[in-house]
């Protein structure tokens, strides 16, 4: 059922491409214009979803996570979303550290003081090499860091 | 330049402490990714990628080919002792190498495959080395048409090797279109499929898609079925092979070699396909087919020359063509052109020192792979032991600091994020991701060679076909195209 929606998901993306290629131009006096490769690509977006649609021989038959496993993925996920969401605000260090410490005392199920230690560790070790080391400039909270 | 001239100023550029150094290191942490499940070479390739633009051309090439050759020599490791491949040209090696550490052979079966990974490694360099420069002597003559024509055949080659469905790998190469399609039309200034936002004038930024499809979907992947790795073996004991081993091998991989190198510059070829034709050939010619499954040392030494020997073949069209044979040489390109080197034919002769460095780095490099893989293979028994909790978090990081670090915008993140979850749900159905990356990269190129061909002439497109070499070129991308259909199942499960 799944991957029917995505097939129909595939079309309209490739026919929504390729028709709002159009508006950008196909050909014009001084030759191809920008709408004409996006659109081809499109076209053949909508063809492959088409054809995924109708033959039943290239169908998948996933097992998607369930339970514990689903809750583990979108620990994942929305620790993911956190700091790309607060990094601005709450700086780097803070936000990957919150997400780490979360993702493993949840996810991993990890003892305190194991997690607290990975935690410092690993946020210590890619600020020290990014931030110190290559000099880039990694996002602060208010104070500072 | 002739190709003994060109190494020799190769060896000259890398042979500095500094370019030495990053060759150590890239081959250093190509051996620790390959040993360690769950970081693929493409990820850490991509995760790195940041890493090395702060570092010469020469240097940051030479790193991150390391890191991509020493992942072929380190995946042997754990297939052999864990049962679990390190990275995908691996998976084979476990059929045979991990019955042969259960026989109490581990130390054979790692020193056959690190040896036969250093001949077929230095084989295919030498082939390399005069190879390259004869394709670009040829490719160097190609206008617009032929390059579109080329590329055209590349993707076709890539499609033709993918796992799974050839429509499904159609489809991917089409996304990979669209999506590098969008932001600003460098032609006319146009902006393509940004929908008003700011953040997408620029395009999406590779690091983000890579990162998002091969790191954070690998993450996803692996906190799904958390995985325990189980040593068959403490310490290793007896790595050089006895006589009967070498009796056994050096056909496998004088055979591994060739089939490799040539598999390598075939585009959508590369160490994966490489590993499982070499499996499948010297089952079908042993006197003893049932032996393999069983601990047959020809089934650790064959697939293990030929990945090794794919990366060398791998680098042809990267170097000599500017056309990325898979996902890997795609990212690797990408990084030339970030460091704002224009890949293809001209490369050369435009950047021998880089061209030649990146090659000499490899010999050099193959000999540090074979040290720290023989020698040192009691080092990376004991990394086998850390478990993935402490693995992946810093692996989480690393991917949100090296997407940061392309533009310093949090907006590639939620973009790395997307990919990431994207990239999760379409290899569950089969998706292979690898003509995706491939396609994104060289989009710009064959939109540009198609615009430039449909303008040179008034006849428009006719001129593909009125081009000896590029009707040539696009005659055998269609009959392959049409054999498409009919090729053999390459065997799923297999990473891209």
């Amino acid at each position: 059922m799944f991957e029917r929606v995505l097939n129909l998901f595939w079309i309209v993306l490739g026919l929504g491409a390729a028709v709002h290629s159009r508006s950008l131009g196909i050909t014009g006096p001084s030759g191809p214009e920008s709408g004409l490769f996006p659109m081809l690509a499109g076209l053949l977006v909508a063809v492959s979803g088409a054809i995924l649609l109708v033959r039943r021989a290239d169908r998948a038959r996933p097992e998607w996570p369930r339970g514990a496993a689903l809750l583990r993925i979108g620990g994942v996920i929305a620790g993911l979303a956190f700091i790309a969401g607060f990094a601005e605000h709450i700086g780097f260090a803070v936000a990957s550290g919150v997400t780490m410490l979360v993702l493993l005392r949840s996810v991993e199920r990890t003892r305190w003081i194991e997690s607290l230690a990975i935690t410092a560790g690993a946020v210590a070790l890619v600020l020290w090499l990014f931030g110190h080391v290559l000099g880039m400039p990694l996002p602060r909270g208010p104070w500072g860091w | 330049m002739d190709a003994i001239t060109g190494l020799a100023t190769g060896f000259s550029v890398i042979l500095t402490p500094a370019n030495l150094y990053y060759c150590f290191l890239g081959s250093l942490i190509g051996t620790l990714v390959g040993v360690l499940p769950g970081v693929g070479p493409l990820a850490a390739l991509a995760l790195l990628m940041p890493v090395t633009f702060v570092l010469t051309p020469v240097a940051g090439m030479a790193m991150l080919a390391a890191i991509f050759y020493g992942a072929m020599y380190g995946g042997s490791t754990t297939s052999v002792l864990v049962n679990i491949p390190g990275e995908a040209a691996s998976v084979v090696t476990c059929l045979d190498g991990h019955q042969l550490a259960r026989q109490g052979r581990a130390g054979a079966a790692l020193g056959i495959a690190a040896l036969g990974s250093f001949f077929a490694g230095t084989v295919s360099l030498i082939a390399l080395t005069f190879f390259a420069p004869a394709l670009t002597a040829i490719a160097i003559r190609f206008g617009p048409p032929e390059n579109f024509a080329l590329m055209v055949l590349g993707l076709v080659c890539t499609l033709y090797m993918i796992t799974g469905s050839a429509i499904k790998g159609v489809l991917m190469i089409a996304l990979g279109f669209l999506a590098a399609a969008i932001g600003i039309d460098v032609v006319n200034g146009k902006e393509r499929f940004t929908f008003d936002s700011i953040q997408l004038t620029a395009g999406i930024e590779l690091l983000a898609v890579v990162i998002g499809l091969f790191g954070v979907s690998e993450i996803l992947a692996n906190v799904e079925t958390l995985a325990r790795n189980t040593l068959v073996a403490d310490r290793i004991r007896g790595l050089w092979p006895t006589r009967e081993d070498w009796r056994a091998s050096w056909k496998p991989i004088l055979r591994g070699s060739g089939l490799g190198f040539v598999l390598g510059i075939v585009p959508g070829g590369g160490p994966v396909t490489a590993s499982f034709m070499s499996y499948a050939l010297e089952r079908r010619i042993a006197d003893e087919p049932q032996r393999f499954g069983q601990g047959a040392m020809e089934g650790v030494a064959g697939p293990e020359a030929a990945n090794n020997a794919a990366v060398g073949g791998s680098k042809i069209p990267q170097l000599s063509l500017g056309i990325p044979g898979n996902a890997v040489t795609a990212l690797l390109l990408g990084s030339l052109v970030i460091h704002g080197i224009q890949p293809g034919p001209l490369f050369m002769s435009q950047r021998p020192d880089l061209f030649w460095g990146v090659v000499a780095s490899m010999y050099v490099g193959n000999v540090f792979l074979l040290v720290l893989n023989l020698p040192l293979v009691g080092l990376w028994v004991q990394l086998l032991r850390i478990p993935y909790r402490v693995l992946f978090p810093l692996v989480l990081l690393l991917s949100v600091v090296g997407t940061y670090s392309a533009n310093k915008n949090l907006f590639d993140l939620w973009v790395m994020l997307g990919f990431g979850i994207a990239g999760y749900v379409l290899k569950k159905l089969e998706y292979d991701l690898a003509p995706f990356v491939i396609a994104f990269v060289l989009a710009p190129l064959l939109e540009q060679s198609l615009r430039q061909s449909l303008v040179m002439s008034p006849h428009g497109a006719l001129l593909l076909a009125q081009r000896p070499a590029s009707a040539a070129l696009l005659v055998v991308a269609a009959v392959l195209a049409l054999l498409m259909f009919r090729r053999p199942a390459i065997p799923k499960g297999v990473p891209s």
